[in-house]
């Protein structure tokens, strides 16, 4: 089952089409990656999941629930980290905790069951001081214990990891890998290596609409080139080989690149057998998330 | 009900950290004492300036000081009280829309309607334990002092001022819902009161309009009768619920 569908979602602000029918689905206890650069529409796309912005057109369902603008019954299922997260800098993180419990209906000893849980979990037990001297790392651990307080069966995570440095960004992927058990978490970056770390699922957003969407399995077959990436050690060679085969491109370098379909793999390397070119590089070509996302979003 | 409470505590718990609480207390105990203070040290001040005053022709006899001059300051001091009220507590909504501390209780489930229903009655509260605390303090020594019982229709004078600071509020309430910065929401209060105020100024108005409330110098002295503030008193009634309503309407649509 789908715990998120959204269908043909369309957002204006002013003269300016954010959102042009856009079309996803997030599997259940998938960890999704929600793909787009600066102003593709992605804290749009979420902010309207959370009733939080009123879509102009389309439909969204959360755990088979549709979402109404306003008062959002649907939020029941969410826990929510926005991007940059902010607390009652008066409170303290586990007095925080216990009032997202008291305002979400769970009862007192739900609520200090999971406070303590999760404040082990993000690493901010035994943390007494007051919200407003915590580090941006410190409020992203708090920001994704007060999401996943009641439980959600979604998570939602708006660029959990952009303004981060190294160390609070493996942080916060562990506790992301950690909760998948748990819940369906589905987040937004435009950091392509904490997705190929993470996530089991991908949509890349484009000028308001996805673009490519699936499981990082099928896309890397779908998106496979039969194709193989070759360097020489010097320029003669280089240039013997694209004498020999025009449809072989020329890359930075002494680095050439063929495909199956152009150019057979067994001609370059008989060629280069009895040339007896030496050669520093010979491999094949993956589809990385990094080529994929430039593909869509040069067009 | 609960999330309302622990929203509601939450407000009560912020305004005490932050120190809102206590410089509202000391305020209003402040103007509190003032108002007898400034009552009582009049014949003193008239003594010191009688020299220079003699001098431009001026003589003073005798200052005779009642509890009515103390009651003059009270209706002269407390749209002071109000207005530092109404300067401290005018961001009441609008940092929480600045900051985006809202989004993360919005999406927790929290029911709109919650949020300003517990930021307006601690506002109510506010106001009501600092005026009453004000008055309390400004009525004991005036007893103690003189005699209260020359000033008429004290209970409701005071009351109407008390009515004239709870729908201040309930426009503050309006505009925070309508505005999202507290300047907006200050020129808006400002705004109506001010318009308030210069309508008044056309005779036929003047029964009709809120800031009549404001006018207990007039009841005190015996020149208006009670019944003279019913019409302004429904007027402030019916808008300050109109103010609510809207407000809460404006609100549950507000982008944030």
């Amino acid at each position: 089952m789908d715990m998120l569908r959204i269908t043909d979602l369309h957002k204006r602000f002013g003269d300016k089409e954010v959102l042009r029918g856009l079309d996803l689905s997030v599997p259940e206890h998938s960890v999704f990656g929600f793909i787009g650069q600066n102003g593709a529409g992605k804290t749009t796309t979420m902010k309207t999941v959370l009733g939080l912005l009123k879509a102009d057109s389309g439909e969204i369902c959360v755990n088979g629930e549709r979402v109404v603008y306003g008062q959002t019954a649907t939020n029941r299922y969410i826990g929510y980290l926005p991007d940059v997260p902010e607390f009652y800098a008066f409170m303290n993180a586990s007095e925080y905790l216990d009032f997202c419990g008291e305002i979400s209906g769970m009862s007192k000893r739900e609520t200090a069951k999971r406070r303590d849980e999760l404040l082990e979990l993000v690493g901010l037990a035994g943390e007494t001081h007051r919200v407003g001297g915590y580090s941006r790392g410190m409020k992203q651990r708090l920001g994704i214990a007060q999401a996943l307080l009641g439980s959600p069966k979604l998570l939602i995570c708006d660029e959990p990891t952009s303004a981060l440095d190294p160390v609070g960004r493996k942080e916060i992927l562990d506790i992301l890998l950690a909760v998948r058990e748990q819940t369906t978490v589905l987040f937004s970056t435009h950091i392509l290596t904490d997705v190929e770390r993470i996530c089991s699922d991908v949509a890349f957003l484009n000028n308001g609409v996805v673009e490519i969407q699936g499981s990082m399995s099928e896309i890397k077959t779908r998106f496979r080139i039969d194709g193989y990436r070759l360097e020489t050690a010097n320029e003669a060679d280089r240039d013997a080989i694209r004498r020999a085969f025009p449809t072989v491109k020329a890359e930075e370098g002494n680095v050439l690149t063929l495909t199956e379909q152009d150019t057979p793999m067994f001609d370059v390397l008989r060629f280069i057998a009895e040339q007896r070119i030496p050669l520093l590089k010979w491999e094949r070509c993956e589809p990385t998330l990094e080529s994929l996302f430039m593909e869509v979003t040069k067009k | 009900m609960r999330s309302l409470l622990a929203f509601t505590k939450k407000e009560i718990t912020e305004h005490m950290r932050s120190g809102k609480i206590l410089f509202l207390g000391i305020l209003f105990v402040l103007f509190g004492i003032m108002n007898p203070a400034v009552a009582k040290l009049t014949p003193w001040l008239m003594e010191m300036l009688a020299d220079s005053l003699a001098e431009s022709g001026m003589t003073i006899t005798e200052v005779n000081i009642t509890a009515m001059d103390s009651w003059v300051q009270f209706f002269k001091n407390i749209p002071m009280a109000l207005i530092a009220f109404v300067l401290l507590e005018s961001n009441i909504f609008t940092k929480e829309y600045r900051s985006g501390t809202l989004i993360l209780s919005l999406t927790k489930g929290l029911q709109r309607y919650k949020v300003m229903t517990a930021k307006t009655a601690v506002l109510i509260l506010l106001w009501s334990v600092g005026y009453w605390l004000c008055y309390g303090i400004t009525y004991a020594y005036n007893a103690y002092f003189w005699d209260n019982a020359i000033a008429k229709s004290l209970p409701f004078s005071v009351l109407c001022w008390w009515v004239f600071g709870l729908w201040v509020i309930a426009l503050m309430s309006l505009f925070s819902a309508l505005f999202s910065t507290n300047t907006c929401v200050l020129v808006g209060t400002g705004g109506v009161v001010m318009v308030s105020a210069l309508l008044s100024m056309i005779p036929k108005l003047t029964e009709y309009l809120p800031t009549l409330l404001t006018d207990g110098n007039s009841l005190i002295y015996g020149v208006k009768e009670p019944d003279a503030y019913i019409a302004a008193l429904a007027v402030v009634g019916s808008t300050a619920l109109a103010a609510l309503v809207g407000g809460l309407i404006l609100f549950n649509k507000k982008q944030l």
